[in-house]
């Protein structure tokens, strides 16, 4: 014993390891083996992921900081240490963002036809006159230039808008051509601030008309160049695009806001406001507008990037869209049709033929939305309950509820309000759905629900019958089919018993006598998971054969890592699938050395939480929406559903296996704290995602996935 | 195949509760639905003697959140009952009417010994063996929020039940406040229970060898269970509940309730309840102990689904009643002769006179029991019995019967010696109609009981019959009944007043 197992040097900076996650991401970007569009796709996710990650951590911090708030994380860093070295680690990033922009991308572009003209002044001349059009036309009507001086103050900058920051200067007698000159001979002029926002409404990416193949401007260009036709009593000495991001965390007083719904409003109104925490500038920009832009914004210079390329370069996404390219992209996947499901019959009797395991995105999320669309037409029914975290735009599932509402009943729904970023979204649908007759709650105090299930309730011959659905990822048709998650479909009466207990628990009743089967954070899922962990580790020591496998997002919970340790000394095996954050070392002498990381960043976003106990052999496989972070475990509605239908176990325990062998998109973490890729010489290759959609049209088209589960398809096949 | 579903709701004193039953003759009584919501009822009504309005405005929320789950359940029967909480509360008449008035639901008081045979007919109704456990003797031990009940089987019957005055939340509330060491708690918990118990021992137990122990309790019961462990059978050994307590006593009310997960509220009442049981543990020599898993709701869901006539259970629950009228009988020294003949005389009488009374089964219990009792008060005084009845029965638990039927019984057996007033001269908490059934009884008692007016058993083979708007009583007997004939006349002009009937008695000599 003696052992501590909590010191700060076992364990990652989750910010840090966040990064890597990012980097991982981009590594994907600068795979030369992956279709070009794909990777165009990748650098633009690793682009939106930066955002984000300011947005909510690096602000996050900030405010710590501002509050004086010193205690070092679970790696021993305090908030100060954080951001010294997340701003170093981020600039690099950056750097290497671009260069696979500028030497990677852009050459291969060109290549391929897609001429991408970097900068107005390499427009020929028709073309010059073609954005000169487009501008007139259609963008300089939506622009609205703003400038400063001591009249008018300097204006609201957006979060996460493009501008275009200007220094001009007041004609002098409206003869001068070049106001530069100006300078030269020592003249110094007054120079204002101008700034113009480049509206969000229009494309970014404008085609000009091309001889041969495509070619594409981005629209600030076009009013770079142009810039001059908006301050026509001035010179337009520079002018150069600049973004900033604000501290956008919604950290509301919950016990103060009687009615939730407004405060998000209004929040949402303010996070316009918030304080600005990264400033995004093109790298040559003109000094003196840097000063203006570092002292008007607020800004230290470690929070400032130059940047030798587009701002923003989420516009990659559109430029994937782009037609005629199909051959640079990975083919769209459909995904499949569930065998165990026969479309002749209602899916209640679907179901009480026996549970029902659902693998998205390689099998359809149809049968969910049947599920609670039959339901709302069933005269059967009589309640459907329901949790929507994140929901599509134009979610059937929202339709679906809202028409059994009509049709008499009862319909609850728990819409978290609370989902970041999804609050505008979920606003409007939780009124539609008020409208209909739905009950709609409105979130816990204090806690966010994150759980996903749906109860439909049954007047059936013999008395009530409860159908289940419980799932790891969202009620979001839309991304179902690009995030892997898994669900299960049941009218197991204990199941059925807890999840009635779940919702009565939602709306406000006190918390059942005892769960039948599932766990339920944040009160009982801490102690659920420690006690698996701890039973296995008991195992070891009493001699017996113990693993953990485990499949999440992130894992940053200081308590289950201490347990995943000390189980691990104990002699248990501990095989880990993380896709994102990872604050455990491997590879620690006596501490870890029995446990494997592994992170898989494919074509879809990894997403089902997958967990498996071998329990002396019972094994014990559960699924749910938990990651293993505080927030999942402490401050969110969790559940953890067990799968006990030894046929579906198996489904699963071999979902795990085929990730654990993954040797094309898995990286293995190594005790130096890097993730490297599998060495793969003199092995077969294993795509995991791959071999899924493979065995889910074999499973579609009746074959026994059972049989093919061990053949794997190489990847270069598939991507012919 | 049909299925009736009925909800049924439960005011208790630590949390309200709701459960919703799917029941049919096929399948039972099958459990669809549990919602509970902890309110602290009893901490106000115990400490108070009164509901806070704070209380029962969220009370009343809760309320109507039940109503809206019956809804959507589309439930048309439903109960809705309340315990020693509101019972307690001397503001209960207003509660109750906010709740009518809020929600729409009318809220049925249980008396202890409703609620007690409730309890004790959940837990009868799930054991197809109940009747051979209680062959041996016995106890049933019921421990509730405010107080405990505690019943005596025997021989498949029930000896007697007596309510005490110690219950979980209202041992807590003792205790609370109070920052105890263990040997403290141990103490005070020791002392509160021993006396209340030893002189439950000294009274009804005596000498009486108990073999069996019945541990219930809702929801104590289930807690204990929990902090036993998972998939624990019902019957636990003596001994581990035993140790139990000595577990529960060192453990941080904390860890209890992780172990239980529940609240640390709910875990505070666990040990009260669990010394209860360990002290009568203690004067027995049971070696098993059995905690059924029941809780009140499911004795209401059963007593329904027995009503009416969708489930049939084993057990006879009327003849505990009765058996429990005639423990008290016993214990008053009533002449066992005479009430024997005259429980059976008033039976006939009723039996043949339904279609002029219109009277039910349960009436006839009621008629039954007070012939039972109708002579008890004669152990105080030979003057007053009638008085001295009233008074014995009033303050008597007679498991099964509602406060509002004990009290019928007590005037039926007043007004058996004693002349009867009008309504509106009645003093009592009786309704003009359940008054108007007293004075039915009443006449049926006096006849019966004019038939033995000597207390001699003269008359046998008594056969009743209608006869041309005459109740005609025939007899054989060789003896003198000149008494009872007297007697018999004067009390059938009561009965004629009451009924427009003439009763008459014809002696029978030929048999032997």
């Amino acid at each position: 014993m003696g052992v501590d197992y909590y010191k700060p040097e076992y364990y990652r900076n989750r910010e840090l390891s966040w990064i890597q996650f990012n980097y991982r991401v981009l590594e994907e970007a600068r795979d030369k083996t992956l279709p070009l569009f794909e990777r165009l796709k990748f650098l633009s996710i690793t682009s939106s992921n930066l955002d984000e990650f300011f947005m909510v951590r690096v602000a996050s911090l900030k405010d710590m900081v501002h509050a004086e708030y010193k205690k070092p994380d679970i790696a021993g860093m305090t908030p100060e240490v954080q951001l010294e070295k997340i701003s170093e680690v981020l600039h690099e990033f950056v750097t290497l963002q671009y260069s696979t922009y500028n030497r990677s991308l852009l050459p291969l572009l060109e290549q391929e036809g897609v001429r991408v003209i970097t900068s107005h002044e390499k427009l020929t001349r028709e073309e010059g006159a073609f954005v000169d059009r487009y501008f007139q036309e259609s963008v300089y009507p939506v622009l609205t230039p703003m400038a400063v001086d001591s009249s008018r103050p300097f204006p609201l900058i957006r979060n996460k808008t493009l501008n275009i920051a200007a220094l001009i200067a007041k004609k002098s007698d409206g003869g001068e051509k070049n106001p530069e000159k100006n300078q030269e001979k020592g003249q110094e002029k007054h120079l204002d601030f101008a700034t113009v926002q480049v509206p969000s409404v229009l494309p970014r990416i404008v085609r000009v008309p091309s001889k041969t193949g495509v070619a594409v401007i981005l629209l600030e260009e076009i009013i770079e160049r142009n810039i001059a036709k908006l301050f026509l009593n001035y010179d337009v000495v520079c002018a150069h695009p600049y973004r900033i991001e604000r501290n956008a965390d919604l950290s509301f007083d919950e016990d103060e806001a009687a009615d939730l719904l407004k405060e998000i409003q209004k929040q949402l109104k303010r996070r316009q406001w918030g304080e600005v925490i990264k400033l995004e500038v093109d790298e040559h920009v003109d000094k003196r507008l840097l000063k203006l832009l570092k002292k008007e914004l607020n800004i230290k210079d470690q929070d400032i990037y130059k940047i030798s390329g587009p701002l923003d370069l989420t516009f990659l996404m559109k430029l994937y869209g782009l037609e005629g390219f199909d051959h640079l992209k990975v083919p769209k996947y459909v995904p499949k049709k569930v065998a165990a499901i026969d479309p002749e019959l209602s899916i209640f009797e679907n179901i009480r033929r026996g549970d029902i395991f659902l693998h998205h995105p390689y099998q359809t999320f149809d049968p969910v939305v049947d599920f609670i669309r039959q339901a709302s037409v069933d005269p059967h029914v009589l309640a459907i309950k329901q949790t929507l975290y994140r929901v599509s735009g134009n979610s059937p599932i929202i339709a679906a509820l809202a028409k059994a509402a009509e049709n008499g009943k009862q319909v609850s729904v728990l819409v978290e309000l609370k989902a970041r970023f999804d609050e505008e979204n979920n606003i409007i649908w939780a009124k539609m759905l008020e409208k209909a007759g739905c009950h709609v709650i409105y979130g816990l105090l204090g806690l966010k629900t994150h759980s996903k299930i749906t109860l439909v309730v049954r007047d059936e011959e013999d008395g009530i019958r409860r159908y289940v659905h419980l799932g790891t990822g969202n009620y979001n048709d839309a991304t179902a089919k690009l995030y892997t998650d898994c669900g299960l479909l049941t009218c197991n009466r204990a199941i059925g018993e807890d999840a009635t207990a779940v919702f009565n628990m939602l709306s406000g009743y006190s918390e059942p006598l005892a769960w039948n089967k599932l766990a339920v954070a944040p009160l009982w899922l801490r102690n659920r998971f420690l006690a698996m962990i701890h039973r296995e580790r008991d195992h070891a020591k009493a001699g017996k054969k113990a693993r953990i496998v485990a499949k999440m997002n992130s894992l940053c919970d200081r308590e289950i890592i201490a347990a995943l340790y000390e189980a691990s000394a104990a002699g248990v095996k501990i095989d880990l699938v993380v896709r994102g954050i990872c604050c455990l070392k491997v590879g620690l002498p006596g501490i870890s050395e029995n446990i494997s990381v592994r992170s898989i960043v494919g074509n879809f976003l990894e997403h089902s939480r997958i967990f498996y106990f071998y329990n002396n052999g019972e094994e014990n496989v559960y699924m749910g929406s938990a990651d293993w972070m505080p927030r999942n475990l402490d401050k969110r509605v969790e559940i953890l559903f067990p799968v006990e239908n030894e046929k579906l176990k198996n489904q699963v325990i071999h979902i795990l296996e085929v990730e654990l062998e993954d040797n094309v998109k898995a990286r293995v973490l190594k005790p130096d704290g890097e993730y490297e890729r599998v060495d793969k010489r003199g092995k077969v290759l294993i795509n995991s995602q791959e071999t899924f959609c493979v065995e889910a049209e074999q499973q579609e088209k009746g074959e026994n996935p059972e049989e093919h589960a061990r053949v794997f398809i190489p990847m270069e096949s598939i991507d012919e | 195949m049909a299925v009736t579903r009925f909800g049924v709701i439960n005011i208790g004193a630590h949390e309200l509760d709701m459960e919703i039953y799917d029941i049919s003759s096929a399948r039972g009584i099958q459990k669809v639905d549990h919602i509970r919501h902890l309110v602290p009822l009893g901490k106000d009504a115990y400490s108070t003697q009164s509901i806070s309005f704070q209380v029962l405005d969220e009370m009343c929320r809760v309320l109507q959140g039940f109503m809206e789950i019956m809804k959507g359940y589309r439930i048309t029967a439903y109960s809705a009952i309340a315990t020693s909480a509101i019972r307690e509360a001397e503001n209960s008449t207003i509660v109750l009417d906010q709740i009518r008035v809020r929600t729409g639901i009318e809220v049925k008081v249980l008396s202890n010994s409703e609620q007690r045979f409730i309890y004790y007919k959940a837990v009868a109704s799930r054991e197809t063996n109940f009747n051979k456990i209680i062959e041996k003797a016995t106890a049933f031990v019921d421990v509730g929020a405010g107080s405990s009940q505690i019943s005596l089987f025997d021989k498949k019957h029930l000896i007697t039940t007596q309510n005490i005055k110690l219950g979980a939340v209202r041992l807590q509330e003792r205790l609370r406040g109070m920052d105890l060491e263990i040997s403290g708690k141990r103490r005070i918990l020791n002392e509160l229970v021993d006396n209340e118990i030893q002189t439950f021992h000294k009274h009804f137990l005596k000498d009486r060898e108990i073999r069996h122990l019945i541990a219930v309790g809702d929801p104590l019961v289930y807690y204990v269970r929990k902090i036993l462990g998972e998939g624990e059978s019902e019957w636990i050994p003596a001994q581990q509940l035993q140790q139990l307590y000595e577990r529960v006593m060192k453990m941080p009310l904390g860890e209890l309730a992780d172990q239980m997960d529940q609240t640390v509220e709910s875990a505070s009442l666990v040990l009260p309840a669990l010394t209860i049981y360990k002290r009568i543990l203690d004067d027995t020599s049971a070696e098993m102990v059995w905690m059924p898993n029941v809780s009140l709701c499911n004795g209401v869901a059963a007593d329904y689904a027995d009503k009416k006539k969708i489930v049939r259970l084993e057990h006879d629950f009327t003849e505990d009643i009765l058996m429990a009228a005639r423990n008290i009988a016993k214990r008053y020294m009533s002449n066992k002769n005479h009430t024997q003949m005259m429980e059976e005389v008033v039976c006939q009488i009723f039996d043949s006179m339904k279609k002029y009374h219109g009277l039910g089964k349960r009436e006839r219990l009621l008629l039954q029991i007070s012939a039972l009792l109708h002579d008890c008060g004669k152990y105080i005084s030979m003057s007053v019995p009638g008085e001295c009845s009233y008074n014995i029965i009033m303050s008597t638990e007679i498991i099964g019967l509602s406060h509002m039927e004990r009290e019928m019984v007590a005037n039926i057996v007043r007004f058996n010696t004693k002349d009867m007033v009008s309504y509106e001269r009645f003093q009592g908490h009786l309704t003009e109609k359940a008054y108007l059934i007293v004075m039915k009884l009443t006449a049926l008692l006096r006849l019966g009981n004019s038939l033995d007016r000597s207390h001699k058993q003269k008359m046998k083979n008594i056969k009743i019959a209608m006869r041309n708007q005459q109740l005609l009583v025939t007899a054989d007997t060789q003896e003198d009944i000149t008494l009872e004939r007297k007697s018999f006349d004067e009390k059938a002009d009561f009965f004629e007043e009451i009924y427009g009937i003439r009763p008459v008695l014809k002696q029978k000599r030929g048999a032997k």
